[in-house]
C-alpha cells in the first residue's frame, strides 16, 4: 500500500515522462503487478491526451466571453504608452513615474473594489476619470502653467482631433491651462484641464452619451455628472470644496454645456 | 558642455506585455468567471508589470512572469474566502478514484479522443473540475508551463502542483467517460 502511495505521488511526473530512468523503472515494475495503479495511470494519461490534443484550439479559440474587449486593450495600450513616454523623460521628471504609477494603481484597484461593491456604472465612470485626472496632471502639468485662451483650445481640439466642443474660458479665480485627449471605455474623449486656487479641476466631455445626473466622491475627488443635448459632462475636482473652488465648480457647470 | 546623449535601445517591454493580453484575459475570465472582475484583473496585472519591470529577468519567460502576477493579484483579492476549500474536495475525489473500476472498465484514450472532439463537452468538463485542479491542468497541458513555473504562479509546493495535475487529469477523464445521463459509456475492448 505504501508503495502504491509512493507511485501515486509521482504519477504526473511518470505520465509527463519526467522521471529519472531509475525511478521510472521502479514505477514500471510496480505497475506490472498493481491493477489499481495501472488504472490510475490509464485515467491520468487519458485526461492528459485529451487536453493536449485540444490544447491549441482551447488556447486560440476562446469562448465569446473570453475574447479580449477592445476597451481593455485600449486602456492597456494607453498605460504602456504613458509608461514608455515617462521612461524617456529627463531624470528629474522620471522620478515622478513611480508616484504616477502608484496613483494609477491605487485608483484602478480602488475602482475595481468600488465596482465590485456597487456594480454601478457611475462609480466606474467616476473612478476611471479620477484616474485620468490624477495621471494627466501628474504627467503633463509641471510648476505654474500658462493660462490658455479658450478659443485657441477649441480650435486645437477641432484641428487635431475633430472635436467641436465649447471650452469654458478662464474666469475670476479659474484658469484654463490645457486640454488633452483621454481614454474612456472604447473611445477617446476630450479632457479639459483647469486650476482654481492652486487646485486641479478636469472637465471630461462624452459626446453621444446620456446619463442621469449624479454626484460621487471617489478617493478624495468629487465627480459631478450631468447631461445636456445627448452629451454627458463630468467635472472632477477635489472633494474638499470651499470658497473659490465651489464658485469655480458652479461656474463650470453653468458654462460647460452652454 | 554636455556629451551627446546615447541613443537607448528601443524599449520593447511594453509591447511584449501587450502581446499577451489575449491569453491573460482568457485566464482572468476562467479565474474570476466575471467580465468586470477579469478586466480589472488584467488591467492591474499590466500596471504591476510596468511598475515592477525591474524585477523581470530578461531572457526568462515573460509569459510565465505575467501569469504569476495575474495569479498573485487574484489570490490577494480572494484571500480569506471559501475558495481554499477545494483541497477538501480533492481528498473526496481521491477516495472515489481509488474505489473506481480498474483499467479494463474505462474507455481507451483514443476512443475518448474521438468522442471529445466536441469542444463544448471538454469545456464543460473542465468547468466542472474543482478550481485548483482546473488551474493546474490548464496551466500544464494547455498553456504548457513547467511544474516549477506553475508552483510559482499558484504559490504552492511543486509536490502539490503535481498532485493537482494528476487528480485533475483523472477527474477530467472520468467526467468525459460518462454519458450525459451519468451512465458509464460501454467499455471498449
Amino acid at each position: 500500500m505504501s508503495e502504491c502511495r509512493l507511485v501515486t505521488s509521482q504519477l504526473s511526473s511518470y505520465v509527463d515522462d519526467q522521471l529519472e530512468p531509475d525511478r521510472r523503472s521502479e514505477v514500471e515494475r510496480h505497475l506490472e503487478g498493481c491493477v489499481s495503479c495501472r488504472g490510475q495511470v490509464a485515467r491520468e494519461r487519458g485526461g492528459q491526451t485529451v487536453l493536449r490534443h485540444h490544447a491549441a484550439r482551447l488556447r486560440e479559440q476562446p469562448r465569446p466571453e473570453e475574447i479580449l474587449p477592445p476597451g481593455l486593450r485600449s486602456r492597456c495600450e494607453s498605460l504602456v504608452g504613458e509608461h514608455t513616454r515617462a521612461a524617456s523623460l529627463p531624470g528629474w521628471r522620471r522620478t515622478l513615474v513611480p508616484t504616477v504609477l502608484s496613483v494609477i494603481l491605487l485608483v484602478f484597484t480602488a475602482s475595481a473594489i468600488f465596482s465590485l461593491a456597487t456594480r454601478q456604472s457611475d462609480a466606474v465612470l467616476a473612478a476611471q476619470l479620477t484616474a485620468d485626472h490624477s495621471k494627466c496632471f501628474k504627467l503633463f502639468v509641471a510648476g505654474d502653467p500658462p493660462v490658455m485662451d479658450a478659443h485657441e483650445v477649441e480650435e486645437m481640439l477641432s484641428r487635431e482631433y475633430g472635436w467641436k466642443i465649447h471650452v469654458p474660458p478662464s474666469s475670476d479665480g479659474l484658469q484654463l491651462i490645457g486640454a488633452r485627449r483621454c481614454l474612456y471605455a472604447d473611445g477617446l474623449i476630450p479632457h479639459v484641464m483647469y486650476r482654481a486656487n492652486g487646485q486641479d479641476l478636469s472637465l471630461f466631455v462624452l459626446n453621444g452619451v446620456t446619463r442621469s445626473p449624479a454626484q460621487l466622491v471617489t478617493f478624495g475627488h468629487r465627480s459631478q455628472i450631468w447631461t445636456k443635448n445627448n452629451t454627458t459632462f463630468v467635472l472632477v475636482s477635489p472633494s474638499e470644496e470651499s470658497g473659490r473652488l465651489a464658485d469655480a465648480t458652479r461656474y463650470m457647470m453653468k458654462e460647460a454645456d452652454r | 558642455m554636455f556629451g551627446r546623449r546615447k541613443r537607448a535601445a528601443p524599449d520593447t517591454f511594453g509591447s511584449e506585455v501587450l502581446g499577451y493580453l489575449e491569453p491573460l484575459f482568457a485566464t482572468a475570465m476562467r479565474l474570476t468567471r466575471n467580465r468586470a472582475d477579469a478586466e480589472d484583473l488584467v488591467q492591474d496585472t499590466v500596471v504591476r508589470a510596468l511598475r515592477f519591470r525591474d524585477r523581470f529577468e530578461p531572457g526568462t519567460n515573460l509569459r510565465a512572469w505575467l501569469y504569476t502576477i495575474l495569479h498573485n493579484t487574484w489570490r490577494n483579492r480572494v484571500r480569506d474566502t471559501a475558495r481554499e476549500a477545494t483541497d477538501v474536495d480533492s481528498e473526496r475525489i481521491e477516495e472515489l478514484a481509488a474505489r473506481a473500476d480498474g483499467p479494463a472498465e474505462v474507455e481507451t484514450p483514443e476512443r475518448l479522443l474521438l468522442r471529445a472532439t466536441m469542444d463544448a463537452d471538454l469545456k464543460d468538463a473542465l468547468d466542472d473540475l474543482p478550481e485548483a485542479f482546473r488551474q493546474a491542468v490548464w496551466l500544464r497541458d494547455v498553456e504548457e508551463f513547467s511544474y516549477a513555473e506553475i508552483a510559482k504562479m499558484l504559490d504552492v509546493p511543486i509536490g502539490t502542483v503535481m498532485s493537482r495535475i494528476s487528480r485533475g487529469r483523472r477527474q477530467l477523464f472520468e467526467k468525459l467517460s460518462q454519458s450525459k445521463d451519468g451512465a458509464q459509456v460501454p467499455v471498449s475492448r
